[in-house]
């Protein structure tokens, strides 16, 4: 089910893509990305994609496509084409030119509780 | 554990509260087959999944009902959902048609969860520990259920005026069964007089009309007028049942008493 969103073509050759460094995702109209939320303010996170034709069979389909094995208390659904991303042409502007490390919030608790959630989600183990 | 039944001191009490939990699970138990058959040919692989989760908790909430009953006469969950003749299975005729077509599914789903919502109400404030607490909690589950009915009846019936045909068959079809769901027998007349059931027939089957009407309707669904089938509460099945009793039970006759 988690197959559906892909970033779009930002594979899209450089000269053709010019500068563009972002676009919407090229999903089909009927694919809703789906972000869950396991514990009342732990973000929410995006677990794959449901196809319906309109938000509320969205989030009944997701309800049981997303729920059924993890814990949950909120579920959001939000059409994939209405997501913008950036291009893979626009990686390196993440990447610091010079070292940073000393800006890395790893460091500060909060932070580190907001990555925790995050990663105990797309590390789940069945997609171990 | 003791289940339910052994707190009733009154034998024909506890004979038509026995009855009358035989009933919530068979139902439970027939429809989430039922609902299991569609595994594998759902309209789409998320209803397919949704669908079969529902399947799941119908049949775990019929082993919740069937827990209860056991002890009283020392069978277990599955010797009671699995061991019987047909003819000593108490659910409605509605649940055990075979599923058709995916709007005979969803409407008959529709049907019956506003009805099941009834009873587990009833149940819940029955004061008869702890049946009234499961049914409180099972009531959380039934309530997606009830979700998943109607946006999917929503859904087919604007999808085209040919679609909207097809569903109004489908009601149709279902609705004298579905009348047969509000059923009583002497069991409901004898727990009402012992206080453990505050509700008349007539007033069960207003609600279950008040909560089933708007859904309708709202679907643009002519609520049709036929009158009640009955039977399936007196163990009164169709061949249909029968056929899959045999199908539900085939790999435990193969051998009764193997462990699994």
């Amino acid at each position: 089910m988690a197959a559906g969103v892909r970033p779009a073509p930002g594979d899209t050759p450089r000269s053709e893509a010019g500068d563009r460094w972002q676009r919407a995702l090229d999903a089909p109209r009927d694919v809703w990305a789906v972000f869950l939320q396991a514990r009342r303010r732990d973000p929410h996170i995006y677990v794959g994609d449901v196809h319906a034709p309109d938000a509320e069979m969205a989030l009944v389909l997701a309800k049981e496509g997303y729920t059924r094995r993890d814990p949950c208390v909120n579920l959001w659904v939000v059409r994939a084409d209405q997501i913008h991303a950036t291009t893979a042409g626009a990686e390196e502007m993440f990447e610091p030119a010079t070292d940073k490390s000393y800006r890395f919030g790893g460091s500060y608790r909060q932070q580190q509780k907001v990555y925790r959630s995050a990663w105990r989600l797309s590390h789940r183990e069945e997609d171990q | 554990m003791a289940g339910a039944l052994a707190a009733i001191a009154d034998p024909a009490v506890r004979g038509a509260f026995r009855e009358w939990l035989l009933r919530t699970a068979d139902d439970e138990l027939v429809i989430g087959h039922r609902h299991s058959e569609w595994t594998g040919f759902g309209p789409d692989i998320e209803s397919d999944v949704a669908m079969s989760s529902i399947a799941q908790e119908e049949i775990g909430h019929a082993r919740v009902f069937y827990e209860q009953i056991g002890p009283d006469d020392g069978s277990t969950p599955d010797q009671l959902a699995f061991g019987r003749s047909p003819r000593e299975y108490r659910h409605a005729a509605l649940l055990e048609h075979e599923n058709g077509g995916w709007e005979f599914s969803i409407v008959r789903l529709a049907l019956y969860e506003p009805f099941e919502a009834g009873r587990l109400r009833l149940l819940g404030a029955s004061g008869h520990e702890p049946v009234a607490g499961l049914a409180r909690t099972l009531a959380r589950e039934e309530r997606y259920h009830g979700l998943f009915a109607e946006t999917w009846l929503a859904r087919l019936t604007k999808a085209a005026v040919e679609d909207r045909g097809r569903v109004q068959r489908a009601l149709d079809e279902a609705w004298p069964d579905a009348l047969g769901l509000l059923e009583t027998t002497p069991a409901d007349d004898l727990l009402r007089a012992a206080g453990v059931l505050g509700e008349t027939p007539a007033a069960a089957r207003a609600a279950w009309e008040d909560a089933v009407r708007p859904i309708l309707t709202g679907c643009g669904l002519a609520i049709p007028r036929a009158a009640a089938r009955e039977g399936g509460r007196r163990g009164a099945h169709g061949p249909e049942f029968e056929q899959m009793l045999m199908q539900m039970t085939e790999v435990r006759r193969s051998d009764p008493e193997a462990q699994w």
